[in-house]
C-alpha cells in the first residue's frame, strides 16, 4: 500500500533520514572525535566543523614507531590489498568462490601476521591479531562442524534429531555466566586459562546452536533428490554431501558464517573472564571506558573507529546476506 | 539416512556440545554447592545450600533483578513499536535509497556492543553534544549518578535492540499478502483500518518471536552495563548478569556466582519452557 501522496512521501523520507541520523550520530561523533586534539575534542562547546584534524589518535593507537618510517610500509598493504581486489574482479569465472576466497585470506594472514617483524607495532594490533585468529579459527572450526550436524539433523526424520534441536535452542537462551564460570574454573584445573585454544573451543560451543540451527534451515531448502541422484551415481553419503550439497547450499553458508563471524569478533564477556594477557579488541577498548583524563577520550574514540570499520565493510558487502540471515526467524544470539 | 549416517553427521558437534555446554552447567552446579574463590581454587569447601541461602537474602540481588525487570518491561515494548513504525516507513519506499536507510539503521545493532555502549556515552559526557543541547534547551545539567545511568542504560537499549525487531518486521511486511489490502481498500478502510486488521494480523507470529527473544537478550543484559556505568560504584545500576560477574570478578565468591547464574537459569527456564514446547511440537509436526 504504497501512498502516492507527495506531501505523504516527503515526510516519510524526512522520518527515515531522521531515525538513519539517530542511528549513526554516535558514530559519527566518534569518528569526529578520532581526529580530534584532545584541546577540541574536551571544548566546552562540542564542536562538529572548526578543527583542524590529525591523523595522531590512530598513530598513538597503531604504532609504536615515528609515522613517517611506517610510510613505505603502509604503501606495501595498501598495494597488496589493492592487487587482491584486482585479482578478485578478475578472476571472476576462473575461480570458484571458495577457492577464491581461500586464497585471498591466506595472503592477508601472512601479510598481517608478518607485519610486526618489519614494522614496531603497538599493543592494539597485537590484540587486533588475537582477534583475527580467534574470529577466523572459530569461524572455520563451528562452520565445519555446524555443517556437518545441521545437514544431519535435516536428512534425518528420527525424535533424535528433534531433540537434539530443542536441546541445542535451550542451551542458546542461557544466561552466558552459566557457562562462563565453570570455563574458568576448568580451563585453570587444565591448564588452559588465557590461551587462544580455550577461547575459540568456548566460542564455538556457545555459538553452536544457533549455527546448526540456521544452516539447517538452509539445507532443508535443498530438495532430497538431489544427493540422492548423486548417491545413485555410486558417492557414498559425506561425498556427496561435500561434492554436491555444501556448493549448492554455499549462500547460505556464507550468511551463517557472517553472523558466527559477527558473534566472535564481538564477544565480550567470554574473552574477559577467560584472557588476561591474550586481549581481544572488544576487551581492549573496555580498557579505555574507565578512564576520564583528557587524551584518553581521542584514543577511545580512535580505538571504538578502528574496531568498527571492518564491520561497516562487513555491512555493505554482505548486506542481502545479513538481511536475510536477520530476518530468516527461529536463529538470533 | 540411516540413525547410523545421522549419529555419524552430528557426532562432531554434539560432542562438543556435551563437553563444553552440558559439562559446565553441571560444573557450575556442582560449585554452587560449595565456598570457592580464586585462593581455594583446587580445594572446594562443601558448605551445601548456604550460597543460595546467601544470595536469596541479599537485597543487591533483588534490586538488580528489579531493574533487569524494568529494563525488559521499557526495552521490549519499546523496540516492537518504534521498529514497527521503521518498518512500516521503509515498506513505503523502495530503490537504493532503501538500502542505504536499513545499512544505517543497522549499525547500532551490527558494531560490537562495548563499542556502541561506548560510542553512545560518549554523547552524555561532561563534554558531549548531548549535555551541551540538554544544557542550552532545556537548562537541564546533566550530571552522572546511579537514576541518570539507569536511563542512559534504558535509552541505549532501545538504540541497540530496535534495529533488529525493525529487519524482522521488515522481511515480515514483504510476505503481506496483496489481496486482502486491495479488498480493504475497495471497503474504503482508512490507513489505521488497514494497520489494525490486515496488518498488524499478518505480524502477529513475529510480533510473538520478537517479544520472546528480546525478553531473552535483555534478561542476560552485560556489555551496555559494563561500559555505560564505567565499573564505577558511584553510578550503580547492576542487573542481574552484573551482580553476578561482580559476584564472580569484585569479591572473588565464585560458589555465590555459580548459585547465581543458576538461580538465572531457573528464572529464564520458567519463560522458556513453554516455548521449547511449542517448538518441539511444531518439530515434529514438521519431520
Amino acid at each position: 500500500m504504497r501512498t502516492r501522496n507527495p506531501i505523504l512521501r516527503v515526510i516519510i523520507h524526512l522520518s527515515l533520514i531522521i531515525w538513519a541520523i539517530y542511528s549513526t550520530f554516535p558514530f559519527f561523533w566518534a569518528f569526529l572525535g578520532s581526529i580530534k586534539k584532545p584541546v577540541d575534542a574536551n571544548a566546552r562547546v562540542p564542536v562538529i566543523f572548526g578543527f583542524t584534524p590529525t591523523a595522531q589518535n590512530y598513530v598513538e593507537l597503531w604504532l609504536n614507531m615515528p609515522p613517517e618510517k611506517f610510510v613505505p610500509i603502509g604503501i606495501g598493504i595498501l598495494v597488496t590489498i589493492l592487487a587482491l581486489i584486482a585479482f578478485a574482479v578478475f578472476t571472476k569465472d576462473s575461480l570458484t568462490g571458495p577457492a577464491k576466497s581461500l586464497i585471498i585470506i591466506s595472503v592477508l594472514v601472512v601479510m598481517f601476521a608478518l607485519l610486526p617483524q618489519i614494522a614496531d607495532m603497538s599493543k592494539f594490533y597485537t590484540y587486533f591479531l588475537n582477534s583475527v585468529i580467534i574470529t577466523v579459527c572459530t569461524l572455520l572450526i563451528s562452520i565445519s562442524i555446524g555443517c556437518l550436524a545441521g545437514y544431519g539433523i535435516a536428512r534425518y526424520s528420527g525424535l533424535l534429531g528433534v531433540i537434539l534441536l530443542v536441546v541445542a535452542l535451550g542451551f542458546r537462551a542461557l544466561p552466558r555466566m552459566a557457562f562462563v564460570l565453570p570455563y574458568y574454573y576448568l580451563a585453570n584445573i587444565v591448564g588452559l586459562y588465557d590461551t587462544h585454544i580455550m577461547l575459540i573451543l568456548a566460542l564455538v560451543a556457545v555459538n553452536q546452536p544457533f549455527t546448526v540451527w540456521m544452516l539447517r534451515s538452509f539445507f532443508m531448502e535443498i530438495p532430497r533428490e538431489i544427493e540422492e541422484a548423486a548417491m545413485i551415481d555410486g558417492a557414498g553419503r559425506l561425498q556427496s554431501f561435500l561434492r554436491v550439497i555444501v556448493p549448492i547450499t554455499w549462500p547460505g553458508i556464507i550468511t551463517t558464517s557472517l553472523f558466527t563471524l559477527l558473534l566472535a569478533y564481538n564477544e565480550f564477556l567470554l574473552a574477559r573472564v577467560l584472557m588476561q594477557t591474550n586481549l581481544t579488541l572488544p576487551v581492549a577498548i573496555a580498557q579505555f571506558t574507565s578512564g576520564e583524563d583528557a587524551g584518553h577520550i581521542t584514543i577511545a574514540n580512535a580505538a571504538a573507529i578502528s574496531i568498527s570499520l571492518p564491520i561497516v565493510f562487513v555491512i555493505i558487502f554482505f548486506q542481502k546476506h545479513l538481511i536475510k540471515g536477520l530476518a530468516s526467524g527461529a536463529v538470533k544470539g | 539416512m540411516s540413525r547410523q549416517t545421522f549419529l555419524r553427521f552430528v557426532a562432531p558437534s554434539t560432542i562438543l556440545m556435551l563437553l563444553l555446554m552440558v559439562l559446565p552447567l553441571f560444573t557450575s552446579i556442582w560449585l554452587s554447592f560449595h565456598f570457592i574463590t580464586y585462593r581455594n581454587l583446587h580445594d572446594p569447601q562443601w558448605i551445601g545450600l548456604a550460597n543460595y541461602r546467601e544470595v536469596l537474602t541479599d537485597p543487591a540481588f533483588w534490586e538488580s533483578l528489579r531493574f533487569t525487570m524494568l529494563y525488559m518491561v521499557t526495552i521490549v515494548p519499546a523496540q516492537i513499536v518504534l521498529g514497527f513504525i521503521v518498518a512500516m516507513l521503509l515498506d513505503q519506499i523502495e530503490g537504493r535509497i532503501r538500502g542505504v536507510y536499513i545499512a544505517a539503521s543497522l549499525l547500532p545493532f551490527i558494531v560490537t556492543p562495548v563499542v556502541g555502549a561506548l560510542v553512545f556515552r560518549h554523547l552524555f559526557d561532561p563534554n558531549g553534544p548531548c549535555t551541551y543541547l540538554l544544557k542550552t534547551l532545556f537548562h537541564y545539567k546533566l550530571a552522572m549518578n546511579s537514576t541518570t545511568v539507569r536511563a542512559l542504560i534504558i535509552l541505549h537499549g532501545i538504540w541497540y535492540t530496535t534495529p533488529w525487531a525493525m529487519i524482522v518486521l521488515f522481511a515480515g511486511l514483504q510476505t503481506l499478502p496483496q489481496e486482502p489490502m486491495e479488498a480493504a481498500t475497495v471497503d474504503g478502510a482508512n490507513w489505521i483500518q488497514k494497520i489494525w486488521y490486515v496488518v498488524l494480523p499478518h505480524l502477529r507470529s513475529l510480533f510473538v518471536f520478537i517479544s520472546l527473544i528480546s525478553i531473552m537478550d535483555a534478561y542476560r543484559v552485560f556489555d551496555s552495563i559494563y561500559v555505560l556505568t564505567k565499573q564505577n560504584p558511584l553510578y550503580k545500576a547492576d542487573t542481574i548478569m552484573y551482580y553476578n560477574f561482580k559476584m564472580a570478578m569484585s569479591y572473588q565468591d565464585l560458589g555465590k556466582a555459580n548459585a547465581i547464574a543458576i538461580l538465572t537459569v531457573i528464572g529464564i527456564m520458567i519463560i522458556l519452557i513453554p516455548f521449547l514446547i511449542s517448538t518441539y511440537r511444531q518439530q515434529m509436526e514438521e519431520r
